[in-house]
């Protein structure tokens, strides 16, 4: 059944002014009861062409004090707070300093409208397959520090996607913030986007890769996919063929290829499944030579 | 050529101020006392039966003032080309039936626009759906679903077309070359979406606002269709954001559907459409497929072109008809060739009506010509450039559909373009770079100015404007013409100007308002700066003439030693003996008992096809990934004859526009369906070029003094669309050797034929 683009449905709408209110709203609820949202980039337009179920309560989150933030610590890591905005992240000159990845794939996330709008976090919370910052988290080994009523628990990203726009979050449950642990010793990650309207369309494609060199052999490892499968992957065949190996031509090729065949892409108006997969097969080598060579210049 | 104090100066368009401090008002922007907000419901299927349709729940809701159905109106069916019965085909509201995803079938108005869209919901609709067809092959076939009674094997139009004798000539050739084209469906995409405002008075008077290029077709077919004289309606077209042939039809269910619920809820009511209505439902540009046989000498001389095609044009005719014959006859330009035939298809399908856009049916067969072209002289080892100088149109010549040639700068377009991108070398160069490849390529277009005729049987002149003098010297000028964009109020304010030695900023116009405005066929066909333009020169010129003679009298100087220059009118060689334009129009009114300078002027095309033409020429150079197949598009080089450029700035804000919107036809423009559903209604699913991909432009304007034009200027609107693609398309074989037959042009397509190259 064809249904057009609209107005907002009728809905009750809260903002809470704590991070408590909103976890007791959220204990009290039942299926589809409450949505939560802080950017609104994916939730606002979801709702408006009714691909969102209507909740009967959106429940912005905006109005949570303290949750803005992205603090750096060289032992504890990097932390992002669920309101932190793409803008923000990709702007933040620590990150670029520490996890130049990150601002990579942050900055290729849509418009300045969008990034001034909308959260890390909620890139991830969507589950949208083609997210740009997911390949690149998957990359650093985040942990999403996730909240309820009865406390919080920490689960890695790897474990965080079930399907497209879905996640292992109870209903009851906030992704609270983004914990990244520091990079490797003498590593160097690299987000590339294929798209050919750049950040301003999805990723047709999306490769991360980030590895660690020790005395000339690859010791670690990761290569993260975006738009290849219903939910963001690790290209796990591809690393371990990699690791503890020394890096040559041929041996990359034969992990982009691996890369490449452990996808699971499907065929839309923006690809086909077969140009995706060779897409793969050719963007996995190119991010494992430009992190290669930036290792080498460190 | 000779010097004019405005024509062909960069003058600033005289509403740019307003637009860019966004205090220029489009439809949307206006809003009269108790105001209600339209919506309009659409069909969720591709073809059904309409049962029955229950709006008491509807009308119930609390702010709901008014719903339509087909069955509130007189069931009167429209179509733009009226001249011919078969060709009208369309109900403004749904009756009985449906036929594609989006049609309209009822509307609703309420006090504000969630109330109109809760009310939406509450409109219930039984359907009994009916077996759907989408191919335009299938649809031919025997058994195929019949989607109108009039209309058996669902042909909309067939049209065929034969000058002397191809099949004898192909005999005759060194090459023939038969290939097969295919084109996608694209949409205008224009910046502002469909929008009318309408309002009744108590004496049963109707006035409607709406982004329209045509509110002369609007109001014939508004009352038609509404069952009162056009007389008693009054359409007024504010600013419109461009239409690019999306709002050419003459009417929509837009207006009609405001004009009706304002009529039942007594109240004015404004639609606007949402931007996936538009991208489901709006009418597009027709998919195509274009069989073309083109035979040549061993010189690279065309001697016969034979060609089929096929148009999927979905549900209802709009402009097809009309595209159908144009596809056959744009075909015939920029190049002359003896033996001719066309026989074109336009078969009717269950998706959304394919109408007018620009360049009409010329993007579609220019991208087979010219692809074609591009073969045929590499198998002959000759230059294209060359062989293009060898076959263009030159000033005198026909073309094989009968296009009279009056004035042609294509030579020297080509020669010119061929020069500034360095051609020859750049053509020659060695591909060695496993990674990336570089390519050139030639696209070559001509285009008409202007049709010849109106789309249903009227006495009107093409286009008339009439002129009002004021008592402070600064003159009213009314015309038809409409004012989407492109200009046309500063290319007709110029005009006066320059005639009258006024400045510019004396001509105080109002365009197109049916009550006000003298009738014009409206912003289609490239028509508007040769036919308006002609019709304001006249205007201006009758104007001069009245004056000139009472100041001759005056003067006792015969009329034709008298200048218009600097707000005065003077003796030639003696300007201190002057009288200032004040003065002589006061003079005029002195001597005839008061009454005003008012005159007129109008223009018709001398010819039915058109007046004149364009030409031009693009050099297109390209970069191309060979392991993604991703595609750049590095430089254009553009020379294009618009006989004289009466504003170059315009002139080359169509050029520049045209570019943008010939590089998402090549490369990424596609609505794509499943069965009738359009699965990528958003600007964010509709892949249009964003301004970071636009490449470099060099444009060389090629003056040419046109015999018809004003001031010898024609048309750039359209024809500066249809050498964009190609050029594109032939670039990426010079840099790949992939021939693209199929637009748009896909990483994908590239990469498959890289591959299939190998084997």
């Amino acid at each position: 059944m064809v249904t057009f683009y609209r107005r907002l449905p009728k809905f009750d709408y809260v903002k809470p002014g704590s991070m408590d209110e909103v976890l007791k709203l959220l204990a009290r609820g039942t299926n589809g009861n409450f949505k939560v949202y802080a950017g609104g980039t994916d939730v606002v337009p979801g709702l408006k062409r009714r691909e969102l179920e209507k909740p009967e309560t959106l429940v912005d989150l905006k109005g949570i004090p303290d949750l803005d933030y992205i603090d750096h610590d060289e032992k504890a890591g990097l932390r992002i707070g669920a309101l932190a905005t793409v803008r923000a992240v990709a702007g933040s000159s620590i990150v670029n300093k520490n996890f130049p990845l990150l601002s990579q794939a942050a900055g290729r996330i849509a418009s300045n409208q969008v990034q001034n709008r909308g959260t890390i976090a909620g890139n991830i919370c969507s589950a949208v397959p083609s997210a740009d910052s997911a390949p690149a988290l998957l990359c650093l080994d985040s942990n999403l520090v996730c909240i309820n009523e009865k406390g919080e628990r920490q689960i890695g990203i790897d474990g965080f996607f079930k399907g497209p726009n879905e996640t292992v979050l109870n209903r009851d449950e906030l992704l609270r913030e983004i914990r990244i642990p520091p990079m490797p010793e003498n590593s160097h990650g690299v987000y590339i986007k294929l798209s050919p309207r750049s950040r301003m369309d999805l990723a047709v494609v999306g490769v991360a890769a980030l590895l660690g060199v020790e005395k000339g052999v690859i010791g670690h490892i990761r290569i993260g996919l975006g738009a290849v499968s219903p939910t963001p992957m690790r290209a796990r065949d591809a690393e371990d063929h990699l690791c503890g190996k020394k890096a040559n031509d041929a041996v990359i090729s034969e992990a982009a290829q691996l890369a490449s065949e452990e996808s699971k892409p499907i065929s839309d108006h923006r690809a086909s499944a077969e140009y995706r997969k060779m897409m793969v097969e050719v963007l996995v080598k190119r991010a494992i030579h430009q992190a290669l060579l930036g290792v080498s210049s460190k | 050529m000779k010097e004019y104090r405005l024509i062909g100066k960069r003058l600033p368009r005289i509403d740019a101020r307003d637009k860019v401090k966004g205090r220029a008002l489009y439809t949307d922007d206006i809003s009269m006392p108790g105001m209600l907000y339209g919506l309009i419901l659409r069909s969720p299927y591709a073809h059904a039966k309409i049962v029955k349709i229950d709006t008491s729940r509807a009308l119930k809701l609390p702010g709901v003032k008014a719903v339509v159905t087909g069955e509130d109106t007189a069931k009167v069916k429209f179509g733009v080309i009226s001249r011919s019965r078969k060709f009208i085909d369309e109900y403004p509201l749904a009756v009985d039936k449906v036929r594609f995803i989006g049609e309209e079938v009822a509307a609703v108005a309420a006090t504000d626009p969630d109330a109109a869209m809760e009310a939406l919901d509450l409109i219930e609709v039984e359907y009994q759906e009916l077996p759907a067809v989408f191919d335009p092959e299938e649809a031919q076939k025997p058994g195929a679903p019949q989607i109108h009674e009039h209309a058996p094997g669902n042909i909309s139009r067939e049209h065929h077309m034969k000058k002397g004798d191809p099949d004898r000539a192909f005999k005759e050739c060194d090459l023939v070359r038969e290939d097969t084209f295919t084109t996608q469906s694209a949409i205008h995409a224009y910046m502002e979406p469909r929008a009318a405002l309408a309002s009744w008075d108590l004496t049963d008077k109707l006035m409607v606002y709406t982004s329209t290029q045509t509110p002369y077709y609007v109001q014939q077919h508004l009352g038609r269709t509404l069952g009162m004289n056009p007389d008693n309606i009054r359409i007024i077209k504010p600013f419109v954001g461009g239409g690019f042939g999306g709002k050419s039809d003459g009417l929509s269910a837009v207006e009609f559907s405001a004009a009706l619920l304002s009529k039942h809820a007594g109240r004015p009511v404004k639609i606007v459409c949402s931007r996936d209505e538009e991208f489901t439902a709006a009418r597009r540009k027709h998919p195509a497929s274009i069989t073309m046989k083109t035979g040549v000498k061993k010189d690279g001389t065309i001697v016969a072109r034979q060609s089929r095609a096929i148009l999927d044009g979905g549900a209802y005719c709009s402009l097809g008809p009309l595209t159908t014959v144009l596809m056959g006859t744009f075909q015939t330009l920029p190049f002359r060739f003896e033996h001719f035939q066309y026989d074109g298809y336009r078969i009717y399908t269950n998706k959304p009506p394919c109408g007018a856009m620009r360049g009409h049916g010329g993007p579609q067969v220019h991208f087979a010509q010219d692809a074609q072209l591009d073969m045929i002289a590499e198998e002959l080892d000759l230059d294209p450039v060359e062989m293009a100088l060898k076959n263009g149109l030159k000033t005198g010549d026909e073309s094989a559909a009968g296009f009279k040639i009056v004035s042609s700068g294509f030579a020297e377009c080509l020669r010119k373009v061929s020069e500034a991108a360095d051609w020859q070398d750049k053509k020659r160069t060695e591909k060695n770079d496993p990674k990336k490849a570089y390519g050139i390529g030639l696209g070559c277009g001509g285009f008409p100015s202007g049709a010849g005729f109106y789309f249903n049987k009227t006495t009107s002149a093409h286009s008339s404007v009439i002129i009002k003098a004021g008592e402070g010297g600064g003159l009213s000028v009314l015309t038809g013409a409409s004012d989407i964009g492109q200009g046309s109020d500063s290319v007709v304010c110029q005009i006066v100007a320059e005639v009258l030695g006024l400045p510019i900023e004396d001509i105080h116009i109002t365009s197109a308002d049916t009550e006000i405005t003298p009738p014009d066929m409206g912003t289609y066909s490239s028509r508007v700066t040769v036919a308006a333009g002609n019709a304001a020169l006249n205007a201006a010129k009758a104007a001069r003439e009245a004056l000139f003679k009472v100041v001759a009298d005056k003067f006792e100087a015969s009329p034709d030693d008298l200048l218009a220059e600097e707000q005065k009118i003077f003796v030639k060689g003696s300007p201190e003996i002057y009288t200032s334009f004040v003065d002589a129009v006061n003079l005029y009114q002195k001597k005839n008992q008061g009454s005003p300078l008012v005159v007129k002027g109008s223009y018709n095309s001398p010819d039915p096809l058109s007046p004149t033409y364009s030409f031009g020429a693009y050099i297109c150079e390209v970069e191309v990934d060979l392991r993604t197949g991703e595609l750049t598009v590095l430089r254009y080089t553009v020379g294009h004859d618009c006989g004289q450029p009466l504003n170059p700035m315009s002139v080359e804000g169509q050029i520049e526009g045209c570019i943008s919107m010939g590089m998402g036809y090549a490369i990424s423009e596609d609505l794509r369906f499943d069965g009738g559903q359009t699965l990528n209604p958003s600007f964010l699913g509709y892949a249009m070029p964003t301004a970071n991909q636009m490449p470099k432009i060099e444009i060389t304007h090629v003056v040419t003094d046109d015999p018809h034009g004003p001031f010898g200027a024609k048309e750039t609107g359209e024809g500066s669309l249809d050498p964009v693609a190609p050029a594109i398309v032939n670039a990426v074989y010079n840099a790949t050797g992939v021939r693209i037959k199929d637009l748009p042009i896909t990483s994908g397509k590239i990469l498959q034929g890289l591959k299939d190259k190998d084997r």
